[in-house]
Formats: C-alpha cells, structure tokens, sequence
C-alpha cells in the first residue's frame, strides 16, 4: 500500500524493568521495531486489501478470514514475503508535539495509534444527537449514544436531574453549595487552617485534612490542580464540591440527613459484611484528625473506634454488630435486607471467610441496586469497581 | 329532538354565532371577545365596551383554563385602559412586585420555568454559543451582562470554558446591567455564581449595577460606569434589553453605546412580536391576542395546572399588557415602554443601522439548539430567520416567540 513509511530503528536504552507491571501507556519494549506511519495511512480504514479480490478490510484478522473463503491451495496461503520471526512492531504519532511522537513513549498497537491520532489530532466527524458531543472515533461515539440520556445527575440537596443542564444551573445556585462551602472551611479553621492559603478551594479540603483515607488517589494535590475536561464530570456528579452525601464525601462534611436514598433506614446491622482490614485503617486515621466539630456522627459508630481483631471471623462481626445501633452513616450497607444476613449468619461460621463476604456483599449491592449497575454517583463506574472502593476506602 | 342545556361560555358562542347547534364548549371563545372589546374601546363605544367587559369579567380567571386567563390578562389593559388608569396600575404594579422580590423565589421561578420550556433557555444556548465562538482563544473577558436572567445563562457557560480541551480557562469579569427591582437579589447571586466559578476552575470577579431608567438606559454602558480595563475583551449579552431601553432614539442610543464599547461579540435575545407601533390600536391589539395567546397556551402545556410558577408568569403578563395597552409613555420615566417590543427584524434593521453586522450562529451551535429543544415536550422548534433579517427563531406551534442573534460591530 501506498503512503507507508518504515523507520525501523532500535530503542532507546530504558530504565530496566524487573518486575513485569503494567506500565504508562506508550513505554515500549527496547528491543521493539519503531514504526512510523503517516497521518494518512493512520486514517485509513481499510488498510488491508486481499491481493485475489482486492476487497479492503480494517484488520488483518478480518483479511485474513476472508482470505479462506478463497480456498486457496496451501502453498499460496503463505502471505507474500518471506518473514523471519516477526519482530515486535511499536508505533509512533505523526503529530510531533504529541508526547507518543517520541520513540520512548510509543504505542504497541496499531489499532491504538490510530484510535489516538484520531482522537487527538483527527477530525471529530461523529456527532451525539442528544447532546452534541462530537468524537473522532465512532466506537467512541457508539458508546457514548448508549449512555446519552441515560444518567442522572443528584445534587447534594436531594433533587435529581436527567438533563446536565438543568444540573448545572441548578447546581451552581444550590443551597447545599452555599452551605456546605460554609461548613466545611470551618472544619479546616479546626485542622488545617495554616496549611490553606489564600485561595479558598473548599474543593480541595478533602486533600487538605490529609490524614483521611484519600479515596481519590487520581486527584492531584491542590496547588496543581487544574479542573479537566473529565474531572469536571467528577467534581459535579460526585457532588465533590460540597463534599457530601456521597459516599466519600461523609468524611468530609457529614449530615446524615443529606443521605436521601437512606432514610428509611430501619436495619440494625451496620458495617460487619466489609472485610475487617478495612476497619483498622480506617478508625486510626480517624483518631488522628479532630473532627468532632463538623463531623459529630461521623465516628460515633463504635465498630470504627474499636476496630475488631483481624482474624475475627464474620459470624462474631455480624454477632458484635448486631448490639450496635446503625448510624445513617453506615446505613448503606444496613439498608440491605436483613433476611439475607439471617441466612448467612445461620450457616456454620467457620465456613465464612472474607471472600464469600465480600462475594455476597457484591451481590447484595447488586440486588440493592435493582440488578443494575446504576451508579449513584452518576460517574459511570462500573459494579466491580464501585464495591471495590467501597470496601477499602469507605471508612 | 332535545339538546341537553349547554354552559354558559357556549351560550355566549350561541349569541355569536350564527349556527347555534353547533356550539362547542371547549372552542376558543376569548380572542373574538377580546376583539368586540378592542373594537368598542377604540370606536370609544362606552355603552357597548362596559357590557362586554362585564362579560368579560364574568367569563375570565386567572386560575382556570388557558381562555380563562388569557381573557383575565387582557382584561385588566382593558379596564385600565378605559379608565384611563394606565400608568398608575403599571408603577403600582411594579413597586408590588419590587418589594416582593426574594432570592428563593426569584431562583425558583426562574428555575423552575427552565425546566418546563425553552422559552428562556433557547436564548442562552443560542448566546452561549456565540460567545463561545466568538472568544474562543481570548484570555480574558469582560461580560456585560444586560438582562434579568439573574445569572442563569452563565453556569453552562462557565461549565463549557471550564470543559475545553487543550486550553486554559480565561480570565472573566461579569458586570450585570439588571433593573432595578432586580438589586436586592443580585448580591446574593453574584455570591453564588462566583462561588460556582471557582469550583468550575474560572477566575470570575462579579459586579452588579442598577440599570438607569429608560430614557437614560444607554448612560449603563459608559465606559466609566463599566471600569474597562486594558487587555480584556469586551462582549455584551442583551437578554430582553433592547426594549427596556425607552423609545426608538433610546434605543439606537444604546445600541451606539454598545459599539463604542469596541465588543467582540454582542449577543442579543427578545421576544418576537411588535408593540412598538403605537398607531392602530386595533393592530397593536390583534399582536398582542397573537403573542400572548401563544405564551398562555405554551404555559399552560409546559406546567401543571396547580403550579404557582406559572401564575407568577402570567401576573407578570398582566403588567406587561397594561404598559402596552393602557400606557402611552407618560411620565418621565416614559412607563409602559419598556415593554414595547419589536420583532427581529426591525432588531436587525437598527442594529446595522447602530453600526453592527450580523455574526452567524454555527452549525454546533445549531446543532446545540436542536438538542436542547429534543429535551422538552413536543411543539417547539427551530426557524432560521430568512431574507433581509438574522439569527433564529423559537417557535410554539409554528409560531414564533422569541428571536436570537449575534452581533459584531462593522
């Protein structure tokens, strides 16, 4: 095919990786073949062409296919050229103040570099008709029709919204922002007050009282942050704002009130089905940062204060729970029916281990949930990842 | 062969109409009615008008049917009308509706009536759009806002710069030109919308200022007033503003006074309909039973019969029809004439006049008002304006309401 070019060069000697790790996209192997395609052939979409027919395919795979509806004697099956052990292609952009421009940070898929260079530097020919998104690559776009219309955003006060717009608005006149700004920079008058300077981010007091877990590892500190494109889906859905009544937010700026979909709590188990090593993380940062003022409910659950022995069993937490009263707080997981922690807690309790626990508990959400993977968040996230942060980073 | 006794709104029907087996309860009664009004009001038939306005009276409601408050709204122009008691209803009104004035209600009502219909979103998106176009790479802007939307328009504004990829969000400064009535909320929004502002990532300092009275409505846009400063960009938002701008040499003072100012972008959105002419009433009148025939019958598709948003509406109607009616621009406030409103067209025609040229809306951006209207029920859409005017039109029932367009100086 016309228009390819072939740089063929060795990489650059790298830092030498031990350990096989998943590494930052585009850091390729050493010994990898650097191929260098122009904008054009990135473009393409039918860049494989059967030499019998010459139908054109995207994939070499779909070639390929095609080729054995030929039904060609086997000697002619072999692709013309005689190849030695195929060494390893990796890709650079075209775009040279891309940072994939650079031999060190190429991509090892050919599907990838292009799905990157139209992304990033093609033409965004694919339109949203609801919202009018526009997107570069149409599996981008095909996705993104699916879920167009389809979320809901909740604002701190309660009210939920089907349009973004209408969010937004709303969300940028809501008392709950006005609020909450309010109290919790009284929460950091009482810890870090010296550590905030001037510049009166209440966005970023969650990242200020470091002591707390961080749920959000993915959030940079505040004197670098600069609000994207992605994160201000974040910051509004996630309600990260106000720093309530999200899940994560209730380490900020508690109001028990403010859990809507709780209310009509009326379980009396709390925290036993998450995995205990969670707990005692959890309980020492707590003791470590003086909230009493602005979270009072926070960690009036005895289950944190006293964090169980690791090799309790989860019979004994259920037992143990079951003489505490639930605080809202803790109510998501108490929101869940009881019947199904009967049964467990029935069976043999040796058999239990933290595996089935968090098993039935994915499963349990899942049910809460209404079988779906709905996201109160509004985020996207998927189930699997949703219990995960759940468990580890929730208290 | 016997007809079950009919209600009395088709007994009025029967008296009009020739055919009286034919008489539909639920057919539109208010218009011809309203027209016999008008008739006798001009032709200053007082036996006539004070027994049609009896009927009036005894047919129309604020809180029943869409008839029934279109019938209540045109009543009170009516009578103010007859009783010469015009300018007097109008500034009563309006010192009522001042001191009634709350940051709650005022959001809410706003708010809600967002939710129901595109009537005012369809401006915002439409001016959004073009500002966006227009500044794309500007660092930083100076927004002068003259309307009384109390910031709605800006969030998704402030939300899209925040949302560019690749480039940083600019510099902005909001000065809000809003009337009067509208400064004992503005503090509170502009505590709000500055607040939003720094979660979004945009550096905004927020200014409110009382817009002067008509005849001095350009004096909002001297420099001095506006504290230009070097270095920035300067667009100008007109939501409802043209108009409240006194008479035609007011209003072609203000738009002057709007290119002065040098903008990148002026971004203009009124309602559709003319009320400037004061010559024929009986013209002025047919408009008038034209545009708010529309909104009564929008308003009461788009809310729920109880709702209390959209009596506030309609009671704001009701003032809206005495200063056009009822007022003849008496007093030196020149009361009533802000709400003689004039169609896009004779917009476009001062505009270039003043010293504009028309900005085009961009296919995204009509992309962007196609969508929006996709997210309301059906009965409205989109009309590109055509021949010598610009911009576009939102329409009810293929009727057009409220007109949009973007400007920059020749």
């Amino acid at each position: 095919m016309a228009g390819v070019e072939e740089a063929v060069s060795k990489m650059p000697p790298p830092v030498p990786a031990i350990k096989k790790k998943r590494s930052l996209p585009g850091t390729p192997d050493p010994e990898a073949e650097v191929i260098a395609l122009s904008p054009r052939t990135l473009l393409a979409t039918n860049r494989f062409v059967c030499e019998i027919c010459g139908k054109g395919f995207q994939r070499d795979q779909n070639l390929q296919l095609h080729r054995r509806g030929h039904n060609l004697p086997w000697r002619l099956k072999q692709r013309s050229g005689d190849r030695a052990a195929p060494r390893k292609r990796v890709y650079v952009c075209p775009e040279s103040s891309c940072v994939h421009h650079n031999p060190g940070r190429a991509l090892g898929d050919l599907t990838g570099i292009k799905k990157h260079y139209c992304r990033k530097h093609g033409e965004k020919k694919w339109k949203c008709e609801k919202c009018s998104k526009k997107y570069a690559v149409q599996s981008d776009w095909k996705a993104h029709a699916k879920t167009c219309g389809t979320r809901e955003y909740r604002c701190d006060c309660g009210v939920v919204f089907s349009r973004r717009d209408s969010f937004i608005t709303h969300r940028a006149f809501c008392d709950a922002l006005a609020e909450e700004s309010a109290r919790v920079s009284a929460a950091y008058n009482v810890t870090n007050a010296a550590s905030i300077a001037d510049s009166a981010d209440y966005l970023f007091l969650q990242q200020g009282l470091n002591a707390k877990p961080n749920p959000f590892p993915h959030l940079t500190p505040p004197t670098q942050f600069k609000p994207n494109a992605a994160s201000i889906n974040q910051l509004l859905d996630m309600g990260l704002v106000a720093g309530a009544s999200t899940f994560y937010g209730d380490l900020v700026g508690p109001n028990p009130s403010r859990f809507n979909w709780m209310q009509s709590n009326k379980f009396p188990l709390s925290t036993s089905e998450f995995s205990p090593s969670a707990l005692p993380a959890a309980s020492s940062s707590s003791s470590a940062v003086d909230l009493t003022e602005s979270a009072p409910a926070l960690f009036a659950a005895p289950s944190l204060h006293h964090p169980p022995a690791p090799d309790m069993s989860a019979t004994a937490l259920l037992q143990k729970a079951a003489q505490v009263g639930v605080t809202s707080r803790m109510g998501f997981a108490g929101s869940f029916e009881p019947s199904s922690y009967k049964c467990q807690s029935t069976a043999d309790g040796s058999k239990f281990d933290g595996v089935q626990f968090a098993q039935n508990h994915a499963s349990m959400l899942k049910d809460f949930l209404g079988g779906e993977t709905r996201d109160f968040l509004g985020v996207g996230v998927g189930l699997q990842s949703l219990c995960h942060s759940s468990v580890n980073g929730w208290i | 062969m016997q007809k079950p006794p009919v209600p009395f709104t088709s007994a009025l029907n029967l008296a009009l109409d020739p055919d009286p087996f034919s008489a539909d309860p639920t057919r539109p009664w208010a218009a011809d009615l309203l027209r016999d009004c008008a008739r006798a009001f001009s032709e200053r038939d007082s036996a006539n008008l004070q027994r049609l306005l009896w009927m009036l009276n005894e047919l129309a409601s604020p809180y029943g049917d869409r008839e029934q408050r279109l019938a209540y709204a045109f009543l009170q122009a009516l009578f103010c009308g007859a009783t010469a008691s015009g300018y007097h209803c109008y500034t009563t009104s309006l010192a009522v509706a001042e001191r009634a004035i709350s940051f709650a209600s005022t959001l809410r009502l706003a708010l809600k009536f967002q939710e129901a219909a595109p009537w005012t979103t369809f401006g915002h998106v439409a001016a959004n759009g073009a500002l966006l176009q227009a500044l794309d790479a500007v660092p930083a802007i100076h927004i002068v806002d003259v309307s009384d939307t109390f910031c709605t328009q800006w969030p998704t504004l402030l939300e899209a710069l925040a949302s560019r990829a690749e480039v940083d969000a600019p510099r902005i400064r909001l000065t809000v030109v809003a009337s009067a009535a509208s400064a004992g909320v503005m503090s509170e929004i502009g505590v709000r919308i500055q607040k939003f502002a720094r979660l979004m990532g945009v550096p905004l300092e927020f200014r409110a200022v009382a817009a002067p009275s008509s005849p001095r409505f350009a004096d909002a846009l001297r420099p001095e007033e506006l504290e230009l400063r070097d270095g920035e960009t300067v667009a100008v938002n007109c939501v409802s503003a043209l108009r409240r701008a006194g008479n035609g040499g007011s209003r072609d003072a203000f738009l002057r006074a709007a290119a002065a100012l040098q903008p990148m972008v002026v971004t203009v959105v009124e309602d559709e309909a003319d009320f400037a002419g004061v010559g024929e009433y009986a013209e002025s009148f047919e408009e008038c039973l034209r545009f708010y025939g529309a909104y009564f019958d929008m308003l009461e598709e788009s809310f729920p019969a109880t709702s209390n948003e959209r009596l506030a509406l309609e009671r704001e109607s009701f003032r809206s029809l005495v200063g056009v009616l009822a007022c003849d621009g008496r007093g030196p406030d020149r009361v009533g004439d802000g709400e003689r409103r004039e169609r896009g067209r004779q917009w476009c025609r001062r505009l270039e006049r003043c010293g504009f040229k028309t900005f085009g809306f961009s296919d995204d951006v009509v992309d962007d008002l196609k969508a929006l209207l996709r997210r309301y029920r059906p009965g409205w859409s989109l009309l590109p304006a055509e021949g010598d005017s610009s911009g576009m039109y939102l329409t009810w029932k293929e009727e057009p309401v409220v007109w949009s367009c973007a400007w920059k100086p020749k």
